[in-house]
């Protein structure tokens, strides 16, 4: 009994100062009065009851106070729009900004595959440092498949399969163009994915020489199978052949590379009618380079020992294949990447990935916090006299501290809400930026859902962390001096390095920071992508075709693109046309190794190169002039590409240079480990239409593509006087030389350099919006601030003019301390942005030419600067005129 | 001005009913409460402590009860004590509840009277 009066009595003490200034004592003294008469009525029971109804209430209590608080909160931000406005925008565009970066870019890289139970365990051979994957031939993976010790299951997969598919009972409409790709039977449960209905392949149930089947995703069902309910069991055309559906991936599940969306999941078991990049054997055939492997490592396997066991099972494979044994080097062979997310990111380049990505929302969120927190300790200042009142009258200085936290926090949770509305409408808009690449992109809109607790969790953390120290700081004060004086005394944040000047530096910095480093971007970006084409961009036609999946035979198809260009010349005012594996300056070609053959003194060494494959005059059809030696011609797009004879290849400068230094390449050899190559012709960098210039090979075009082409279909170019026009006339034309012929992607140059640029602009305008918006927080800053500094010395401002002080004196007295607060800031944030820069580029590829031109560009290295400058002093300027309007004969008599 | 209506509380809290009744007899403090209702209601309602104060202040804050300054004769004056007693606004919540439970229980009886019939 004693034990629980101890209890009751210590939480009576833990109420809220309020409640127990005038109900503490009788809550105390009812207790004892009654504790006894429970113990006898009720016993242990009753005690319990006792405690657990006090327990409760003292939480109760607190919250019906904090609802009190918040209500005269509440009150006090509508008494003071301007900085209730202020504030929320600044805390909304700072959480807004901060949540879209975390929803469209970390969550979209770092995400682990959905429904893929094994995404942390799987890996892949990764080519090149900038994270290229590695293609092997199937018989290598099936040695990868023997290496239990290291890997649980290795599947084989090739994506962005396109596949022509008609639906039952729509025999006469035109297939759909639906991209797949072709797995191993293993592969569902490498990656751990079960379905949703029906089944997955597996390798019992699904072997060579069977009636084709096909597991299609959740996607495909909904969107062209009209969620039917009976999908299972109905059979699809694909490429022209029937394939039975048996089951359907689960929710969300695109495959694995899921970047680039995969609908249909075809084994490779199939007949090669069926899918054409089976054809010639390939399953084994020991040098076709066509799939993906992947692993998913053995329990307490890590990738390092993975990588390390691979490397020699390679090294032996790679020396039994005699063909390319004299291009082995003695290097590593083998680098693995974790492969569980929708894009696979190499180990090395993750971490400088994730610092930028920390950086950007961290400086953004940072700066909206310290703007906060800068605001939140004028207004404590300027709320000295009521605070001093309240202080004076009664109230405990930590009932004031919270009053003021509550403030922040409501300021806060509002900017919350409004941070999480913009986060989604720029969601919204993320999601129309799509870019429009070969396989489809998933537009869903997509909201993390981590990202709004995140938003709001950072919200109440600001509000109440950032409250805390400015209202601290405006209790901590001297009453007399501050009834006496009012709002205008000598206050403790007036020092040189007080807590408000060194937000403001901070501030300062930050959002120079931020300026300069998303201007690198923007500068870096825009620059680069700037695609000058020598031609009118209009009066260029491209389509692509794809004959062998709308269901001809390699050979008809090899007809096909030979009297294509003579047919289509007829079509009206054609100047040329030529074919492409690709439409020009594209960003989605394939990365390659070459060496230089037995040239002496240049080196032998592997160099990854971008391999472009294009038909007989393209570069004059492009009005780009060859430098040296000639382009392709007809004669070398019949040519076999079967490693029997030497291809003739086109360089561009850079690739040039790499081989041969500055000697002369013409005449000169380079291969790959199938083929060799003679160069015959050198043409100049052009750019793709990310604004990359990268070393390029060009090969011709062969029967082996027409028999297989690319995802996007073999591109054809129309050089036409009569633009736009000439659309219609060609689409007859097509009609004309076989009606089953599906025309891809039509569209003039122009359309197509715009919308492959959308969505690097839609980058550099969210990039670009930024780093303004760091600009204009910090304008409010300084500028809250400045006027924050008048107020308080307006005394000494009118003392001072009665002396005689001139205007141009008092203003500079005023704007002196700004201005040196403006400078500390910035040069702490150049030198900021400069490193932050140099370790960014340093440590991921895909940013230094980006990063390179912009830190290179003065305009940007001065201007930023100077810019945020002009805006800092601007922002001071205006309230610091303030300061020579006051009257100093009503100042003075204030007292 | 504007007379707040007492039909703006109904139905009433359990707890808050009871203070109400128990006042409607004349002011009390708050031990005098918790007694009588114990007493009324044959010891089946406490009021826990705790329970008894939050609601007191909730009352005063809604206006249905108020601090009484009359003090009882000195030597029955327990000082540390406080009492409390209705406003006019309580006493129209208090009729208005009590309202409502005759009707509830007319409901009832019709009903149960049906049902026997």
């Amino acid at each position: 009994m004693n034990f629980a009066l101890w209890i009751y009595r210590r939480l009576a003490q833990a109420f809220p100062h309020e409640f127990k200034l005038v109900y503490g004592p009788e809550v105390m003294q009812l207790g004892e009065d009654v504790v006894e008469e429970i113990a006898k009525r009720h016993g242990a029971g009753g005690l319990i009851r006792l405690i657990a109804d006090i327990a409760m209430r003292v939480p109760l209590e607190y919250l019906s106070e904090m609802r009190g608080d918040m209500r005269y909160a509440w009150r006090a931000l509508i008494k003071s729009p301007g900085f209730a406005l202020v504030g929320i925008i600044s805390m909304g565009l700072g959480i807004g900004l901060t949540t879209n970066v975390y929803s469209s870019k970390w969550a979209v890289l770092f995400r682990d595959l959905p429904a893929a139970a094994n995404a942390k365990k799987l890996v892949m051979l990764q080519q090149s440092a900038d994270g290229d994957l590695a293609a092997v031939s199937y018989y290598y993976i099936e040695q990868f498949r023997e290496q239990k010790s290291l890997f649980t299951g290795v599947a084989a997969f090739e994506t962005g399969v396109p596949f022509n598919v008609t639906f039952q009972g729509a025999l006469n409409s035109k297939p759909q163009r639906v991209f797949g790709q072709l797995v191993s039977p293993d592969y569902f449960s490498v990656l751990g994915v079960q379905p949703q209905v029906g089944r997955v392949l597996s390798p019992e149930l699904d072997k060579p020489g069977d009636a084709p089947v096909v597991v299609i995703s959740e996607r495909f069902w909904r969107n062209r199978l009209n969620s039917s309910p009976d999908a299972i069991g109905q059979t699809l055309r694909l490429n022209g052949q029937i394939a039975t559906i048996v089951g359907i991936a689960p929710k969300d599940f695109n495959g694995a590379l899921s970047i680039n969306p995969s609908e249909l999941f075809v084994p490779i078991t199939v007949p090669a009618a069926l899918a054409p990049e089976l054809a010639n054997d390939v399953l084994h055939q020991r040098s076709a380079k066509e799939f993906l492997a992947m692993m998913c490592l053995a329990p307490g396997i890590t990738i390092d020992s993975a990588e390390a066991g691979l490397d020699s099972v390679t090294r032996r494979l790679d020396e039994e294949g005699s063909s390319s044994s004299a291009r082995l080097d003695k290097g590593r062979h083998v680098t693995l990447l974790p492969a569980g997310t929708s894009i696979p990111i190499p180990r090395k380049v993750k971490p400088a990935l994730t610092g930028f990505l920390v950086a950007l929302m961290g400086l953004v969120i940072t700066l909206a916090c310290m703007n906060l927190a800068n605001m939140l300790i004028a207004r404590g200042a300027n709320r000295r006299k009521e605070l001093a009142i309240r202080l004076a009258v009664g109230a405990s200085r930590f009932r004031l501290v919270r009053q003021m936290m509550s403030e922040g926090t409501l300021l806060s949770l509002l900017g919350g809400i409004a941070g999480f509305a913009l986060a989604y409408g720029l969601g919204v808009l993320n999601s129309h930026f799509t870019p429009p690449m070969i396989v489809p992109q998933e537009s869903d809109f997509y909201l993390d859902w981590h990202a709004g607790v995140f938003a709001f969790g950072l919200a109440i953390v600001c509000g109440v962390g950032f409250s805390l120290a400015p209202a601290l700081q405006a209790t901590r004060t001297d009453l007399t001096p501050a009834l006496k004086e009012g709002s205008a005394l000598q206050l403790p944040g007036y020092r040189r390095f007080g807590l408000r000047n060194l937000l403001m530096v901070a501030q300062v910095a930050a959002s120079l920071m931020l300026l300069l480093l998303t201007g690198f971007l923007v500068m870096g970006i825009s620059k680069q992508s700037n695609i000058q084409t020598k031609f009118d961009a209009n009066a260029m036609v491209l389509f692509s075709l794809d004959p062998v999946r709308d269901g001809s035979t390699p050979e008809k198809a090899q007809a096909l693109f030979e009297k294509l260009p003579g047919r289509l010349q007829t079509t009206g005012p054609v100047r040329s046309i030529a074919l492409a594996a690709h439409p020009p300056f594209t960003s989605e070609v394939e990365r390659t190794q070459l060496s230089a053959e037995d040239s002496p003194g240049s080196s032998q060494v592997l160099r990854p190169v971008l391999e472009e494959t294009v038909g007989a005059g393209y570069f004059a059809t492009l009005s780009e002039p060859v430098l040296a030696g000639r382009e392709f011609a007809e004669p070398d797009q019949r040519r076999q590409a079967d490693g029997s004879q030497t291809l003739p290849a086109i360089l561009n400068e850079s690739a040039a240079r790499g081989f041969f230094g500055n000697g002369n390449a013409l005449g000169k050899r380079v291969r790959d480990d199938k083929q060799s190559y003679e160069v015959v012709g050198l043409v100049r960098d052009l750019k793709d239409v990310l604004g990359f210039s990268q070393p390029i090979i060009y090969l011709p075009l062969t029967p082996r593509n027409f028999a297989r082409p690319p995802a996007g279909g073999i591109t054809i170019l129309v050089r036409s006087d009569a633009g736009k026009d000439a659309l219609s006339a060609i689409r007859n034309e097509i009609a004309l030389i076989d009606p089953d012929l599906n025309i891809l992607n039509m569209q003039t140059l122009d359309v197509y350099l715009d919308r492959s640029q959308s969505a690097m602009r839609f980058s550099v305008q969210t990039y670009g919006g930024m780093g303004v918006f760091g600009l204009v927080l910090a304008a409010i800053g300084l500028a809250g601030i400045t006027a924050y500094s008048v107020a308080q010395r307006r005394k000494e401002i009118a003392i001072r003019t009665a002396l005689g002080a001139s205007r141009a004196r008092v203003l500079g007295l005023v704007l002196r301390e700004g201005a040196a607060l403006v400078a500390a800031g910035t040069v702490l944030g150049f030198l900021g942005a400069i490193g932050l820069a140099k370790i960014v580029s340093a440590l991921a590829n895909m940013f230094v030419d980006a990063l390179k031109v912009g830190t290179n560009d003065p305009r940007l290295l001065v201007g930023a600067p100077l810019l945020l400058a002009a805006v800092a002093m601007l922002a001071c300027y205006v309230p610091a005129r303030r300061s020579v309007q006051i009257d100093p004969l009503k100042a003075l008599r204030e007292e | 001005m504007t007379e707040i209506d007492p039909k703006g509380f109904i139905p009433l809290k359990t707890q808050w009913f009871h203070i109400l009744l128990s006042l409607a007899g004349g002011e009390q403090h708050g031990y005098g409460i918790m007694q009588e209702v114990l007493n009324r209601t044959t010891g089946k309602v406490r009021l826990w402590p705790a329970t008894l104060y939050g609601s007191i202040k909730r009352l005063i804050e809604a206006e249905l009860i108020e601090e009484s300054d009359d003090r009882p004769a000195p030597e029955l004056d327990d000082a540390r004590r406080r009492y409390y007693r209705l406003t006019a606004l309580g006493r129209g919540v208090l009729d208005a509840e009590c309202e409502r439970l005759q009707e509830l229980v007319r409901t009832i009886r019709v009903k149960q009277g049906m049902v026997t019939e």
